[in-house]
């Protein structure tokens, strides 16, 4: 008797957890799309967190995708403070060309070439870890090596001294990126640059900078960029910390910067040692930047 | 025997439950959509939409966004950051019910079938009656179905610069075998 009621019970139970799940699946049944479970891609990698594969000087973590050649035409003017007859350094244009093409998704080669110092440019950009969009991974590395070869003439106090090892310089990068809403992101990069030869004989070969960037965006297809590069020990006084504000304005395949800046040259080892004008002396360079893509 | 009589009645009611909510699904639906001007034309393909019918005509679709992929990598970055703002909607959904649903419909032919229900996209709701075709294989549903979305029905902005790249009107097509869950 006593087990009969033990299973009338049980029973009992069932019957009322069976229509309980059938209510319960018609209150449910308001929403099937919860039934699909989680979501696909809910976590995945961080993308744009910048705009272009640089933020103003100093390169950015983006890389073209693989296949896909990034070309970037840059200028940069002459000192604001010539005035109106330099046509506040629109007269004095200096010129980037760079080609950078994706092997992978995240592996990039460059050439680049300058009319400044005639410099030409060879660099890898590899992004070694990717943000993640649940924070498992908070924080984008990505790796950037260049080699410089200045091309001028009048180079070197003497001819003797102008031997291609000596033309040579090479900076090498961590940038370290964290994109933090889908309007701002931060980047810190710590660079070292050596140089095979430098101007002033108390000057050090190799050269620690300490630099920080970021973007903010203003609107869907314009943000507001920013970069500082803080020269560690090392070189004369008269070289200045570089730092630059832009801006972004991007449409469909072009991305045109907009900015100004201290700092006279558009590759690592001029703007990150040889940043010479002064902000408060009003002696800035304005600059603007146009990239493409191409796909292949 | 009374409690025999509580067991049966309990068992068939808790089987004619589960048997009530006979469910199909997929987890890799086919979405491809089409975008087509006088300039230029944009394809994308996902192979990551989960779909869902329930056996009284009932219907869940859902989409991630992100899962699209284009043949232009920039392309596809700028449809989730500017257009699609995937990180904020991360999902296209469409759940409603089969309007001229029966049990007849799973005879092996191709039935034509009407779809309404609601439309979610870039966030934006918008209540849709799609047109569909629905065949029972035996074992799965094959549903196929093409249909356009207006950009702007789903307050998805298009600048002035892109317009003669970007249709108004995209094309989607939906191919889906859904299994018994």
């Amino acid at each position: 008797m006593n087990t009969f009621s033990t299973y009338s019970f049980f029973c009992c139970s069932l019957l009322c957890i069976g229509l309980l799940a059938s209510s319960v699946n018609e209150v449910h049944g308001q929403s099937l799309l919860d039934d699909l479970g989680p979501s696909e891609l809910a976590v995945h990698p961080v993308y744009a967190t910048f705009k272009d594969t640089r933020i103003i000087n100093v390169q950015s973590n983006e890389t073209p995708g693989q296949n896909v050649m990034h070309f970037v035409i840059a200028h940069r003017f002459g000192q604001i403070n010539e005035g109106a007859y330099a046509l506040w350094g629109l007269d004095n244009a200096s010129m980037r060309m760079a080609f950078d093409y994706g092997l992978t998704d995240r592996l990039c080669l460059g050439i680049a070439r300058s009319t400044f110092q005639k410099t030409f440019e060879t660099s890898l950009k590899w992004k070694a870890l990717q943000q993640n969009s649940d924070d498992s991974v908070p924080l984008g590395i990505t790796f950037y090596a260049v080699g410089m070869a200045r091309g001028d003439s009048t180079f070197a106090e003497t001819a003797a001294n102008r031997t291609f090892t000596n033309r040579l310089s090479y900076t090498y990068q961590a940038i370290i990126t964290r994109k933090w809403s889908e309007k701002f992101s931060t980047a810190v990069v710590p660079s070292f640059t050596h140089r095979n030869l430098v101007e002033f004989i108390d000057n050090a070969h190799d050269q620690w900078t300490f630099g920080a960037g970021g973007r903010y965006k203003l609107a869907q297809r314009i943000s507001l960029n920013c970069e500082y590069h803080f020269l560690l020990k090392g070189l004369k006084e008269s070289a200045q910390n570089s730092l630059s504000l832009g801006v972004d304005i991007e449409t469909g395949g072009h991305v045109f910067q907009l900015h100004i800046t201290n700092s006279r040259g558009m590759f690592e080892r001029a703007f990150l040692t040889e940043t010479t004008g002064r902000w408060r002396d009003g002696a800035l360079f304005f600059g603007f930047n146009l990239s493409r893509v191409f796909d292949f | 025997m009374n409690a025999m009589k509580v067991i049966l009645i309990a068992t068939m009611l808790v089987a004619s439950n589960f048997c009530s909510s006979q469910q199909w699904i997929t987890r890799n639906g086919s979405v491809e959509f089409f975008s087509a001007t006088f300039v230029e034309n944009i394809e994308a393909t996902n192979e990551m939409a989960s779909g869902l019918i329930a056996n009284d005509g009932r219907f869940a679709f859902r989409v991630p966004i992100l899962g699209f992929r284009f043949e232009k990598a920039l392309m596809e970055e700028h449809f989730n950051e500017n257009y699609l703002e995937s990180t904020r909607f991360p999902n296209g959904t469409f759940e409603g019910a089969i309007a001229n649903w029966s049990d007849a419909l799973q005879d092996g032919q191709s039935h034509t079938v009407k779809a309404q229900g609601i439309l979610t996209i870039h966030g934006v709701a918008a209540e849709r009656e799609i047109e569909s075709t629905l065949q029972w294989d035996g074992k799965a549903w094959i549903v196929q179905s093409a249909f356009t979305v207006l950009t702007a029905a789903h307050e998805i902005p298009i600048p002035k610069m892109v317009r003669e790249k970007i249709a108004e009107e995209i094309s989607v097509d939906v191919q889906m075998t859904l299994s018994p869950r």
